[in-house]
């Protein structure tokens, strides 16, 4: 409350209660914080414009109080309460006499900070410009209403008073155009944080938006900044993922082996060993190379078998490789080559037990009847040679992949909280229904 | 600066412009009015009575400095006006060249205005005005090379002035007050009275871009860091 001199004091023509105006000089018309009733703050004799006898609501902010907003100190000094007939919201007026007047507009727990514009803004097609930011259509054509009042005010205002009133949005602020038949007036409003609310005149904190409440026209997306927050975030994530891959994933102690097999031969079976594995939950890569398979196919059966407690630990592999030619040329089909990965093997000694059997498919070379599996078999064909390369560690892609959708989930499922968001707040703009360019216009930054 | 003895009680009255005939005595608010400045000295007469101002919680004061037009100035002087629904302050700006300039207050906002002669060809609105044909708010028309429009019209009242001034303003004193605006800020005012018409062009202007020195301290509130 300011000290005497700057305030003067009045008693209520019609309830007898005492009521402070703060902004002499300047004041036309003051309600009467008790009783609503409406005095004419220019007559000296306070006359009654309009008698009420309404208690008037509590407000967020009791008139009077003061507070630093951007570095300046503003008192309430008075209050409307406004509808459009859809919503209402609530207007507080701030005075300062070095700054003149600001609103604090409150609405569904948000507060925005308006400031009067002096000079009309630049049109541009549908959009209008103040200073360099573009402001968009949201609604255009209501009619906001005075409901209730409370304080002082520098124009003749009354319950009932109603003014043309359009708004053109940015994220972050809000142009609204108000008119009657006497003037037009301009006001940029924009969203304060809840820090900077609670800070000046210690009201509730906004409340966070959650699937289904209406945010305000010009409420910024809360998902943008959060999004935006994240990619430094996940390429930090995709580099340290890189690194550990390169670390931990590289295969070390290379060992190579190599069996052959016989075309249609009987199964070729060799161990190989030993195989010694020094750390726990070990991963094995074994490359499986047939650089000579032609027309047919190998199987490849591995084991790796811990000598000590004899479990086995499986992989197949089939390297295939067929040929030829038809009407578009010469064809060839099959890979020659796998790397199977064994996840997991205990520390320990093994051998590694490979089964490899040679087959052949076609034409070329002698074919015999064998009895034994009543088929014809090629005979007189090359061994096949199967080479093997045992290595300790293995690239796993899949975990590669797994990694990445886990750095990449947080943004996209904000990504689609924005654009609920979005489509929340513009199902009530005026004209078609929100779109992906919606979208990307409520990520511009304020 | 000249001083001179106020007809009505003797106290001394300090005139700072050396061209502004009238002057508002601080101890019993005659209008002293001067003229005949010939080697002679001064001839004062009294102009009437300036009604006492009623208390208002302006940030400005007689004595108030800053800077406008690109010039330093200093409030010597202030006439109030009331219309139906309010009253602003003109506060008489004394330039460094010598000229003067008014500084409009409303509602927290500042225009800064400075007389243009109403010669040569004008505007249609403004010859309208001239002639006490009506215009309407929205009309447009060409001042000093800018396109205006009517932002209101207003019939007003002096209820009380203060310091220099550069005519009598006595209480009651009824004018015709046209304010226009355009786009980027700049205003005009049209002014139409018992000594006739005349013509204001300047700009909006906020407290702090005044630079000013010397603000009002009011009780209860913080003087700007910039005051």
């Amino acid at each position: 409350m300011a000290e005497e001199g700057s305030v003067r004091s009045l008693s209520c023509p019609a309830c007898g209660g005492t009521i402070a105006m703060r902004a002499a000089g300047y004041t036309v018309t003051l309600a009467c914080e008790y009783c609503g009733t409406l005095i004419d703050a220019t007559d000296p004799a306070a006359r009654i414009i309009t008698r009420y006898n309404e208690i008037q609501a509590s407000l967020a902010i009791p008139l009077g109080t003061r507070g630093t907003l951007r570095g300046v100190e503003w008192e309430v000094i008075g209050w409307l309460q406004r509808s459009d007939g859809w919503v209402i919201w609530d207007e507080y007026l701030l005075f300062n006499p070095y700054a003149g007047y600001r609103w604090l507009i409150a609405q569904n727990g948000q507060w925005s900070l308006g400031t009067m514009l002096t000079s009309a803004p630049q049109r541009d097609g549908p959009d209008q410009i103040v200073g360099s930011r573009r402001f968009t259509p949201f609604y255009g054509g209501n009619t906001a209403r005075v409901m209730r009042v409370a304080g002082e005010f520098y124009w003749r205002v009354k319950p009932g008073e109603e003014v043309r009133a359009s708004d053109f949005v940015r994220p972050g602020f809000m142009l609204s155009l108000e008119q009657d038949d006497r003037e037009k007036s301009w006001t940029i409003s924009e969203l304060l944080t809840g820090r900077e609310i609670r800070a000046a005149f210690d009201v509730d904190p906004p409340p966070v938006w959650i699937p289904g409440m209406t945010p305000l026209a010009h409420q910024p997306s809360p998902y943008v900044r959060r999004i935006k927050g994240w990619w430094p975030i996940a390429a930090l994530s995709f580099v340290v993922l890189l690194v550990l891959l390169s670390l931990f994933g590289r295969t070390m102690q290379p060992q190579t082996f190599s069996l052959s097999a016989t075309p249609d031969g009987p199964t070729v079976t060799q161990t190989f060993g030993p195989i010694v594995l020094p750390l726990g939950k070990q991963a094995m890569t074994v490359e499986a190379f047939t650089p000579s398979v032609e027309q047919g196919w190998v199987d490849i059966d591995i084991s790796f078998v811990n000598r000590k407690t004899q479990d086995s630990y499986d992989a197949y592999a089939l390297n295939e490789r067929y040929s030829g030619r038809d009407s578009d040329g010469y064809w060839s089909e099959g890979a020659r080559s796998q790397t199977l990965k064994v996840a997991s093997l205990p520390a320990g000694t093994y051998d590694l037990v490979v089964d490899a059997q040679a087959h052949h498919w076609g034409s070329s070379g002698n074919w015999a009847f064998d009895a034994s599996s009543a088929t014809y078999k090629a005979e007189g064909l090359l061994p096949i040679e199967v080479n093997l390369m045992v290595a300790r560690g293995a690239r796993f892609a899949t975990n590669f992949w797994l990694a990445l959708l886990m750095i990449l989930v947080p943004p996209l499922l904000m990504l689609i909280l924005h654009i609920m968001f979005e489509n929340a707040r513009l199902a009530q703009k005026d004209g078609s229904s929100a779109d992906a360019d919606d979208w990307l216009q409520g990520m511009q930054s304020p | 600066m000249q001083s001179v003895a106020c007809p009505t009680c003797g106290a001394e009255v300090v005139f700072r412009s050396p061209a502004l005939p009238v002057r508002v005595c601080d101890y019993c608010r005659t209008l002293v009015v001067r003229y005949n400045q010939d080697a002679q000295g001064q001839v004062t007469e009294n102009g009437g009575e300036a009604a006492v101002l009623p208390f208002d919680i302006s940030p400005i004061q007689i004595g108030t400095e800053g800077n406008c037009f690109d010039q330093d100035f200093q409030i010597i002087g202030r006439v109030r006006w009331a219309w139906d629904d309010g009253a602003w302050n003109e506060w008489l700006m004394l330039l460094a060249d010598g000229s003067h300039a008014w500084l409009g207050e409303a509602m927290g906002q500042f225009m800064a205005l400075r007389e243009v002669e109403l010669t040569g060809s004008l505007a249609q609105v403004i010859r309208r005005l001239m002639n006490d044909t009506p215009v309407k708010p929205g009309e447009s028309g060409n001042i000093a090379g800018q396109s205006y429009e009517v932002a209101d019209i207003r019939t007003v009242r002096c209820i009380g002035c203060e310091g220099e001034l550069p005519f009598t303003a006595p209480v009651g004193w009824d004018a015709l007050s046209v304010d226009f605006r355009n786009r980027d800020g700049r205003c005009a005012s049209f002014q139409k009275d018992r000594h006739g018409p005349s013509l204001y062009v300047g700009h909006h202007m906020n407290l702090a871009s005044l630079q000013p020195r010397h603000l009002r301290q009011l009780p209860g509130w913080s003087l700007p860091a910039y005051g």
